[in-house]
């Protein structure tokens, strides 16, 4: 009598084992460990989309211009400090008209819009978010000319700001 | 019970030199209740009651508009800066999605 059928051989065994062994250190330095948040925190990926393309619009967003200052670890997910500066010239003839903030997987990721006009004569805006998970926040700045710009930094939370 | 303290605001010079840029830092007291909250004693949903706009005029002209969401953080706090280019009331406004507002008026004289 056999224990083992016959394809089940040694080898085979090792090899499985050693392929079990191998799969959740890989999946667990792609990415942290991370539960997907279901019901009311749950993100809304189309919302995130929309609000990106129709910010965007037909434009090419570019990265230089646009200074963010926001933190890599947030140790108070219900207060995240979000400062973002325009740092192309302000002129009467082309000033920043909107900045918005996105938060990736937020259940509602439209964070908040800003307006500048003419008269502010800067473009530069500071404010707290809260976040439901680990994610990475996105700013827009839209100038008048139509030049968009756009940047993002991913941040690390250690527990959720949106049941709070 | 919310938007009833006054807000509190500072300006980085009320007394600046024409062109000088100025820093605006305000806070309000306001729940930010997002609407995603189940209220653990009746197990319903809380109503979502959060600020919703916020402008600052100098004098007679619009220089910021914020209109938050759901994920602005609890008594919400802005900060922007502006070209201090005429003397005049800095105004500044806040009002939530039930209506209630709040104001606050700094003078800017600009030598």
């Amino acid at each position: 009598m056999t224990l083992f059928s016959p394809r089940l051989t040694r080898r085979a065994v090792v090899g499985a084992a050693a392929a079990t062994l191998a799969l959740p250190s890989v999946a667990l330095a792609q990415a942290p460990a991370r539960i997907a948040l279901v019901g009311p925190l749950a993100p809304d990926p189309v919302a995130f989309q929309q609000a990106l393309a129709q910010f965007i619009g037909s434009a090419t967003p570019q990265a230089e211009g646009l200074q963010l200052d926001i933190p890599v670890l947030a140790d108070n997910p219900s207060a995240v400090p979000i400062k973002a500066q325009v740092t192309l010239p302000i002129t009467d003839q082309d000033w920043c008209e909107e900045l918005m903030v996105l938060a990736e997987l937020n259940p509602i990721p439209l964070a908040c819009r800003i307006r500048f006009t003419a008269d502010t004569g800067t473009a530069e805006a500071a404010v707290r978010i809260r976040l439901s998970q680990s994610q990475a926040v996105h700013v827009l700045a839209r100038m008048k000319s139509g030049k968009v710009l756009a940047g993002k930094q991913t941040i690390t939370v250690a527990a959720s700001g949106c049941g709070m | 019970m919310s938007m009833s303290k006054p807000p509190r605001v500072w300006v980085s010079n009320e007394n600046p030199k024409a062109g000088e840029i100025l820093r605006v830092r305000a806070q309000i007291e306001h729940p930010m209740e997002t609407g995603l909250r189940t209220d653990p004693a009746t197990g319903q949903i809380r109503p979502r009651h959060i600020l919703s706009h916020f402008e600052a005029k100098l004098g007679d002209a619009l220089i910021f508009v914020w209109d938050p969401g759901t994920s602005i953080a609890q008594n919400p706090y802005i900060e922007f800066t502006f070209k201090a280019r005429r003397s005049g009331q800095l105004h500044l406004l806040w009002k939530d999605d039930q209506g209630a507002t709040l104001s606050a008026s700094k003078t800017i004289t600009v030598s």
